[in-house]
C-alpha cells in the first residue's frame, strides 16, 4: 500500500509554507552555529563593520546575533511564535543586508574593481562571498520571512502565536486538532 | 509585534546563556581591541584609487602601513621589530634557555598549522587558557617577541598589552614582530608544526 507523501489534514499548498519555514529556520540554525562555534572570528568581523566604538556595545552584538539566530531557527522548525520570529528575522536581515551592502560599495570604492567582483567575508555564516550572489540570498531570505510574516506556514506548528491566543481556523489548527484525537487515543 | 519583541528579549536571554557556558564564549566586558585602532583593508578616502585614472590618488605625504603601524605600536609603548632583527633573534642563543621568547598570538589552529619553532602559544582572544604557560617564561624572559598573522592582524599587539597591563610582563620586553607568519613564512625560514618543541620542522635551517 502506497504511504500519503503529506500527513493528514495538509494539502500540498499548505506544506510549501511549511518547507519554506523549515527551509529558513534550518538556514538560520546553520549561519547561526557558524558563527557561535567561532564567536572570536564573528568577533573580528564585525569589527570590519566600524559600526560602533564601544567594546561594550560590539561585545554584545558578537553575542548576540550568533545564538538569537540559532533560536530563531528553532522556534521556526518547531513552528513556534512564528509571525513574531519572521518579523524579528525580516528586521535582522533587512539591517544585515543594508551593512553588508554599505561595505560591499567602500571595498569597491577601495579596490576600483567591479561592483559583482567585490567579494568578502561578511560574517554571515557562509564565508567569503561575491556580493552579487549574497544579497539575492539574503534578499531570498527576506522574502520567506515575510512570507511567513504574512500568515503562511501555519501547519504543523507546536505553537502558532506565543503567547497562546485563539486565532483563526487554519491548516495548523487542523493538524493540532488531529495530534490531540490520536494522543486521546493512545 | 509583541510577539516580536518577547521572542527577541528570550533570544537575546538564550544568547547570553548560552555565551556564558560555552567554552568558547566571550567576555562581554572586555576590550579585545586594546590598541587604538588597525589598518584597515578598506583605503581610507584618501587613499581610494581614481576610477578614472586607474592610478592610486597617493598623496605623496600619506604614511605607509608599516609606518602607521609603527606609530600606533609606539603610542602603546611598544616596540615595532623587522624580519631581519627578528631573523637575528631566532638565531640568538638566548633562545635556548628562555631569555628570549617567542609568543604566537594567533588561534589554536593556526598555530599547530605551523609557528617559528619554540613559540608559545598565546591567543590573545582567550589568554586566561594559555596565561599559567606562558606567564612565569615571561617574568624570567629579557626579551619576548610577539607575532601574529602579519598584515592587519592585531592580534599580537592585543596579546602584548594584556601581557603588559594585566598580566605585569614589564613593557620594555615586549616587541611586535609587524611582519607576522606570513613574512616568516614568505623568508622560508624553519616553521613548527604541531605542537611546542615537537620537532617537526618545515624548511629546516641547513
Amino acid at each position: 500500500m502506497k504511504r500519503p507523501l503529506l500527513p493528514a489534514g495538509l494539502s500540498a499548498a499548505d506544506a510549501a509554507p511549511v518547507l519554506a519555514r523549515w527551509l529558513l529556520g534550518g538556514l538560520f540554525i546553520y549561519m547561526g552555529c557558524r558563527k557561535a562555534l567561532h564567536p572570536d572570528l564573528f568577533h573580528e568581523l564585525l569589527r570590519e563593520y566600524h559600526m560602533v566604538q564601544s567594546p561594550l556595545a560590539l561585545n554584545t552584538i558578537a553575542i548576540a546575533v550568533p545564538w538569537v539566530e540559532v533560536f530563531c531557527g528553532l522556534l521556526l522548525l518547531a513552528g513556534i511564535a512564528v509571525r513574531g520570529t519572521a518579523l524579528l528575522l525580516a528586521g535582522m536581515l533587512a539591517v544585515f543586508t543594508a551593512v553588508v551592502f554599505h561595505r560591499a560599495l567602500g571595498v569597491q570604492a577601495a579596490q576600483a574593481i567591479p561592483f559583482c567582483a567585490v567579494k568578502f567575508d561578511c560574517g554571515c555564516g557562509g564565508g567569503p562571498e561575491f556580493i552579487c550572489a549574497k544579497l539575492p540570498e539574503n534578499i531570498g531570505m527576506f522574502l520567506l520571512a515575510v512570507c511567513l510574516l504574512a500568515g503562511r506556514g501555519r501547519a504543523l506548528c507546536a505553537l502558532y502565536t506565543w503567547p497562546s491566543r485563539p486565532g483563526p481556523p487554519g491548516p495548523g489548527r487542523r493538524i493540532s486538532a488531529l495530534s490531540r484525537t490520536s494522543l486521546d487515543k493512545q | 509585534m509583541l510577539e516580536a519583541i518577547m521572542v527577541g528579549a528570550a533570544g537575546l536571554a538564550f544568547a547570553f546563556l548560552a555565551n556564558f557556558l560555552s567554552p568558547r564564549g566571550l567576555n562581554p566586558a572586555r576590550n579585545y581591541f586594546p590598541g587604538d585602532g588597525k589598518v584597515s583593508n578598506v583605503a581610507p578616502a584618501a587613499v581610494v584609487p581614481s576610477r578614472a585614472s586607474g592610478k592610486t590618488n597617493v598623496p605623496a605625504s600619506a604614511p605607509s602601513p608599516a609606518a602607521l603601524l609603527k606609530e600606533r605600536l609606539e603610542k602603546n609603548g611598544l616596540h615595532l621589530l623587522e624580519r631581519a632583527e627578528v631573523e637575528k633573534l631566532f638565531h640568538d642563543p638566548r633562545l635556548q634557555w628562555n631569555a628570549l621568547l617567542f609568543i604566537d598570538a594567533r588561534d589554536e589552529d593556526e598555530y599547530q598549522a605551523g609557528h617559528i619553532p619554540g613559540a608559545f602559544e598565546f591567543y590573545a582572544y582567550y589568554p586566561q587558557k594559555f596565561l599559567e604557560n606562558v606567564l612565569t617564561p615571561c617574568q624570567l624572559a629579557e626579551q619576548i617577541v610577539v607575532y601574529c598573522t602579519g598584515g592587519d592582524c592585531d592580534d599580537s599587539e592585543s596579546a602584548a598589552l594584556f601581557l603588559r597591563d594585566t598580566a605585569g610582563v614589564p613593557g620594555e620586553k615586549l616587541f611586535i614582530y609587524g611582519g607576522g607568519m606570513t613574512g616568516w613564512e614568505a623568508a622560508k625560514l624553519p616553521v613548527e608544526i604541531g605542537p611546542r618543541g615537537s620537532g617537526n620542522l618545515r624548511n629546516p635551517a641547513p
